[in-house]
């Protein structure tokens, strides 16, 4: 049983309280799922839990009463940063060796666990780094495990996932759970709604609004959900029902903008990608889709010109003066290593900089329609991480270029960043501005995509044109769930 | 991006990877007392066939690798060998003064630099960090949180080489340009270094919270237990045996007609 009452959180650099006098308890072998907005103090709550905060991190912390467990195992959500060696096995062996297993049953419980959570090796000592997505959590689940924890803390174990991986994991998890209690944060709810027995949600204020079965939830707090923007089973086809969406369904043109004929690009002398013939038309919305490292941004790269190509490539906007990749707007997946200055303002100042323009009402403008004049003053690392994604978006629309190009903008966002840049993409696109977007969600694809290139092993597998700009009846198209 | 290293394992990486730290420093130390040069460079040989023959790595590795080993000769021998003090004189011109004493001190420091190399590669090639570590907490009581820290960082250098090339790209896309000389290099230090820094620490914090979560502890066992084996007294053997071969034929065939580079 875990348990808090009266829980008190404040972060010495925050005016208010994240939890007021917070109370929950979680019988034992209860699977929760916990959901909230940015900021809620989702992760902030579990890691209250698990007893990290405050023995490993220092927050300070009041309860009346504090009931958790030193038996846990916990998943994090960043693949690459919660392991500390650099091969399978050894990775597990650092978790047995923590528990002082002989190394003589070392190698017989690696097996087992690997076993578990359905990871098969011809040699455990593999390199990590060689491990899909999927395949790196359900390690982590692994290595959760042989702590043989009565308590499993999952933190959005999928966010950073595609389709493929994400499913591997929520798979996994629902063969494994057995006696255990499980706490869960995730955003994905179609592959969670089904293994919890109860959701609580937090607003923005770190109150729980709600707590009850999945489907009250699901079916009393929809209001909440839509106001807080977070995801849930029907907010994708809330959205289709909208009147933004609705706006969204018209007519696209077939002026050229970019031809690639036998196009190869080249990372280290080793061709990564090529293309037959493709084009991109103006007010084009492609979406680039494939398993992780299928190539997907090495075509960016390849129609950014950042990396060395072969074949010939037609820009039909080109005028000679900068380079290509400067003449296109490109949005990194990670925001942070597109900042250059020390404020907001002055970031958006210096994408007009370069193009030997810098007017005040332009930016000004762009903080509006963005949302982030409040923030101007501020350093963009000092952002929450929805407000860096729109500043970045911002920097590189405000170029007001004719192609503008992201590397999967919509990742671990939640549904309200998800939808208002969707909206805010539309926009530019009707204004005539040409969209490509790398992208695992099948969603964006199916739904405001006109085309969709499937890449498969360094190739153009498939050129798809999304069905539901043919049919009238978006908004009876169904989800599953 | 991850370099992929194959080799093949050879008795060299069968050692107590302490016993051999241990060996190579008692080498470099030996090597600063030596004032042969034809000694040197007698060792150089035999070590170098241990370093061509017994890495277990591609001869095309091995050979990049060796590259800097000329111009660690050479910038080392020449600064001694135009700049240093002699007095029998071969050439003189402006501040460059080669004297037969300097030739032969420069040609000596060079052969100690290669030699130093040549030796930090044969551990380096032949050693996996993650044993060293191992082997430290066994052998030495190094205790267990540092040597995880080590290992969790260099862990952590991959990914960082990966983000480094993200961020020159992203930089260019946003159309940053430099200066040129001194400044640049300022100004790419600071468009480079704090995002660098901000998600390396950030992302050992992770780490870190990570390992916690596993219940790192000091008390432990151990996954690799490394022990002594009779390699490691072949292996001591072998340098006795070149070290004693080399000077064996230094004092019959010497290359350099001087046998002490302090004499004048």
């Amino acid at each position: 049983m875990l348990e808090v009452e009266k829980l008190r959180v404040k972060f010495p650099d925050s005016d208010h309280f994240l939890f007021k006098d917070l109370s929950l308890s979680i019988p034992f072998g209860q699977k929760v799922l916990i959901v909230g907005p940015s900021g809620s103090g989702k992760s902030t709550l579990l890691q209250i839990l698990a007893g990290l905060i405050p023995n490993i991190i220092e927050v300070p912390l009041k309860a009346e009463k504090l009931q958790i467990t030193s038996n846990y195992g916990i998943v994090f959500q960043d693949p690459d940063s919660q392991f500390c060696m650099p091969y399978v096995d050894e990775e597990l062996a650092f978790v047995l060796e923590n528990n002082q297993v002989p190394a003589v049953e070392m190698t017989e419980i690696i097996y087992d666990l690997l076993a578990k959570v359905n990871v098969r090796f011809e040699n455990i000592h593999t390199p990590i780094h060689q491990l899909s997505g999927g395949m790196k959590q359900r390690l982590a689940i692994a290595s959760a495990l042989a702590l043989q924890p009565q308590v499993l803390f999952l933190d959005e174990p999928t966010a950073l996932l595609d389709v493929e991986g994400s499913k591997q994991v929520w798979d996994t998890i629902t063969s494994i759970q057995g006696e255990q209690t499980i706490v869960i944060i995730e955003h994905k709810m179609e592959f969670v709604s089904d293994i919890v027995d109860r959701v609580i949600m937090l607003d923005d204020q770190g109150k729980i609004v709600a707590d009850n079965s999945p489907s009250y939830v699901f079916q009393h707090y929809k209001q909440d959900f839509d106001q807080y923007g977070i995801w849930h089973p029907t907010s994708w086809s809330d959205y289709l029902a909208s009147k933004s969406f609705k706006a969204i369904q018209t007519n696209r043109s077939n002026q050229k903008l970019i031809e690639l004929e036998s196009v190869s690009g080249y990372y280290q002398k080793t061709r990564r990608i090529f293309v037959e013939n493709i084009v991109i038309n103006k007010g084009d919305w492609i979406a680039i889709t494939g398993a992780n490292g299928s190539g997907k941004s090495t075509l960016v790269q390849t129609i950014m010109q950042l990396i060395k190509t072969k074949g010939t490539i037609h820009y039909h906007f080109a005028d000679g003066r900068l380079p290509i990749y400067q003449k296109i707007a490109f949005v990194f997946q990670n925001p942070e290593l597109q900042f250059v200055t020390n404020s907001v303002y002055h970031e958006l100042a210096f994408s007009l900089k370069n193009k030997g323009n810098s007017n005040h009402t332009i930016i000004e403008n762009h903080l509006m329609r963005y949302r982030l004049a409040h923030v101007r003053e501020l350093h963009p690392y000092q952002l929450s991480m929805g407000q860096k994604r729109r500043l970045s978006v911002a920097t590189a629309t405000i170029m007001a270029e004719d192609i503008i190009i992201l590397d999967e903008p919509t990742f671990g966002q939640d549904a309200i960043n998800t939808f208002m840049m969707l909206d805010c993409l539309e926009e530019l696109r009707q204004q005539g501005i040409t969209i490509v977007m790398v992208t695992h969600d099948q969603q964006i694809v199916d739904h405001l995509a006109t085309k969709e290139w499937i890449i498969e092993q360094g190739q153009l597998a498939e050129e798809r044109y999304p069905c539901s700009f043919l049919s009238k009846e978006v908004g009876d198209s169904t989800h599953a769930l | 991006m991850h370099f992929e290293l194959t080799y093949r394992q050879t008795w060299l990486h069968a050692l107590h990877p302490v016993f051999k730290f241990v060996m190579v420093i008692v080498l470099f130390v030996a090597i600063l007392f030596i004032h042969n040069p034809n000694f040197l460079f007698y060792m150089l040989i035999g070590f170098g066939f241990l370093y061509i023959g017994w890495t277990g790595h591609s001869f095309k590795l091995i050979s990049i690798l060796s590259s800097p080993f000329l111009i660690i000769f050479v910038s080392s021998a020449t600064s001694m060998m135009f700049f240093g003090d002699g007095t029998n004189t071969w050439y003189k011109i402006g501040l460059i003064h080669i004297t037969e004493e300097s030739f032969y001190r420069g040609v000596h420091l060079g052969l100690r630099g290669i030699l130093f190399g040549l030796l930090g590669l044969l551990f380096a090639l032949t050693t996996r960090p993650v044993l060293l570590f191992y082997s430290a907490m066994q052998t030495l009581k190094l205790k267990p949180k540092y040597a995880y820290a080590f290992m969790a960082a260099i862990n952590l250098l991959p990914i960082m080489v990966s983000e480094f090339q993200t961020l020159r790209n992203a930089l260019k896309v946003r159309g940053v340009t430099y200066n040129s000389g001194i400044k640049g290099v300022y100004q790419r230090i600071q468009y480079f270094s704090i995002p660098l820094l901000a998600q390396s620490i950030r992302r050992a914090h992770r780490t870190a919270i990570a390992m916690e979560a596993k219940q790192f502890s000091n008390d432990r066992t151990y996954y690799y237990q490394v022990s002594y084996s009779l390699k490691d007294l072949y292996f001591t053997f072998l340098i006795l045996a070149i070290m004693a071969t080399s000077f064996w034929v230094s004092t019959i065939y010497s290359v350099f007609p001087i046998d002490n580079v302090r004499m004048r």
